[in-house]
């Protein structure tokens, strides 16, 4: 398969994903409800405990909470259309590179996931952020931010494939989901927490962390590549 | 006709069906002793086959006889576990993504998308094979299968016979050589069936066309070969002329009913 004629199918299969989502909103209205009501059960929680917690210290993690699981909703949608009157087997009939159907599919989630944070962080932000006192790193949880939906959004794609024809995948998804990425999810909630808090001379970590999400996005978006044929085929 | 094979062995009746089938036309697609595992289960069985260039296959056979795996091995959306398979002259375990732009495949499902236009799905489906979508072609096949009327209507807003109209415009956008049906009149009343009929007449030109169906008399009215398979081996094969559709049925019952198979 040439790569002018592989860059065409990618960008044809991209811009059906996106114009679907455009018209329908499906998946993008189901996952910004989710965040929304996340957000309220984090208000409520922490509404119980007045000022004997520090938001800050568990900023990081709350906010990946709410990424993972918006996120899970979002991926177990992602293939839907494709499924429901056998459009995938019509996609895998045309001469596509497997690979090339696992990186439009990636990218189109990754897109609709940035799209869902856009709203739910500074919303994330503006309910539980806003009186506390925030460290000049705080900026810097764009980084984790953006390498860890990546690699949400690499390894979501490719569990997501894997547990299309499968019995109670909703919840399969998530059983499969949490351990695999772990490292990924561990690294980024550390990051974040640090950024968050900046504490003098931690930055290092900082950096140490979002290099290894970086790792493992690219070594699980690697196998993911190689392995998506034998996954479609299967 | 080439079948007796309903009482002889399975190397010799598989052998026939070769023969029966094959004649001295070039061939479409050539298949060599077929075989498909799910585990324990045999889907396919030793399946020889030889569809000549132009043929009209159909293919009958009970639930579980092996149809629809041998279509989607001959569709290369699966790989036999043993066997070879040879398709319009290339070796198909070799070059799957060569041929697959020279075949069509037309499922009861309508492999479309519902939130798509008419127009949309065939130019998605159409910039896949490579290179920018050919519009004039794509107007065309909406002409055709007389949907021209209705491209710019979500496919969602389709009856189920014009949603399988369309999924003929489909199939051919990259101008198959070789098309497969899958149970195509599923869920079809009998006029948009007909309708159907006339548009796969209309679309024959030359074309290879391989048929999976439940239904014995339409898909006998429409072949030029009949195959029937039973748990997932060639079993009777036929050449149309020269037989008439009430022995054939005759056969096919004897041969799967009496579990000859």
């Amino acid at each position: 398969m040439g790569r002018p004629v592989a860059w065409a199918q990618y960008r044809a299969l991209l811009a059906k994903d996106l114009r679907q989502e455009l018209r329908t909103r499906e998946m993008l209205t189901s996952m910004a409800v989710y965040a929304l009501l996340v957000l309220t059960v984090y208000g409520a929680a922490l509404s119980q405990v007045g000022d004997r917690v520090q938001t800050v210290s568990l900023a990081g993690g709350m906010l990946w909470a709410l990424i993972v699981f918006t996120s899970l909703l979002g991926l177990n949608r992602s293939f839907s259309h494709e499924t429901e009157s056998g459009c995938l087997e019509g996609i895998l009939l045309a001469p596509v590179d497997r690979a090339v159907v696992f990186a439009a599919k990636a990218t189109s989630n990754l897109i609709f996931l940035l799209a869902v944070e856009a709203l739910s962080v500074p919303l994330f932000f503006l309910f539980f952020l806003s009186g506390a006192e925030l460290a000049a790193t705080t900026p810097l949880i764009a980084v984790p931010l953006a390498v860890g939906t990546v690699g949400v959004a690499g390894v979501g794609t490719l569990l997501s494939t894997m547990t299309i024809d499968t019995r109670g995948r909703d919840v399969l998804l998530a059983i499969l989901f949490i351990p695999v990425a772990f490292p990924l999810l561990y690294a980024c909630v550390s990051a974040t927490t640090t950024a968050f808090l900046g504490v003098e001379g931690t930055l290092g970590g900082f950096w140490t962390s979002c290099a290894v999400a970086g790792a493992y996005d690219v070594i699980m978006i690697a196998a993911a590549w190689g392995l998506y044929e034998f996954i479609l085929d299967a | 006709m080439g079948s007796g094979g309903a009482h002889r062995g399975a190397g010799e009746r598989a052998a026939a069906v070769s023969a029966a089938v094959a004649g001295d036309r070039p061939l479409a697609v050539e298949a060599r002793g077929l075989v498909k595992r799910f585990g324990a289960h045999r889907g396919l069985d030793g399946v020889d086959l030889a569809v000549p260039a132009g043929a009209f296959l159909s293919i009958f056979g009970p639930n579980g006889a092996g149809k629809t795996t041998l279509l989607r091995i001959l569709a290369l959306l699966s790989r036999p576990t043993r066997g070879s398979l040879s398709v319009l002259g290339a070796d198909a375990l070799e070059e799957p993504d060569a041929l697959r732009a020279r075949i069509g495949l037309i499922s009861h499902r309508s492999m479309l998308y519902g939130d798509l236009t008419a127009r949309e799905n065939l130019e998605f489906f159409s910039s896949l094979y490579g290179g920018a979508p050919d519009r004039a072609r794509i107007d065309e096949l909406l002409r055709v299968v007389e949907l021209d009327h209705r491209r710019t209507d979500c496919v969602r807003t389709f009856s189920r016979g014009m949603q399988q109209r369309l999924s003929i415009a489909r199939a051919l956008v990259n101008d198959p050589e070789l098309v497969l049906l899958d149970e195509p009149y599923s869920g079809l009343d009998p006029h948009a069936a007909e309708l159907f009929d006339q548009l796969i007449d209309r679309v024959r030109d030359g074309r290879t066309f391989i048929m999976v169906s439940h239904d014995l008399e339409k898909g006998f009215s429409l072949c030029t070969h009949a195959l029937i398979l039973a748990r997932g081996r060639a079993v009777v094969c036929a050449e149309r002329a020269g037989v008439d559709a009430a022995a054939f049925r005759d056969l096919y019952l004897a041969t799967v009913g009496m579990g000859v198979a």
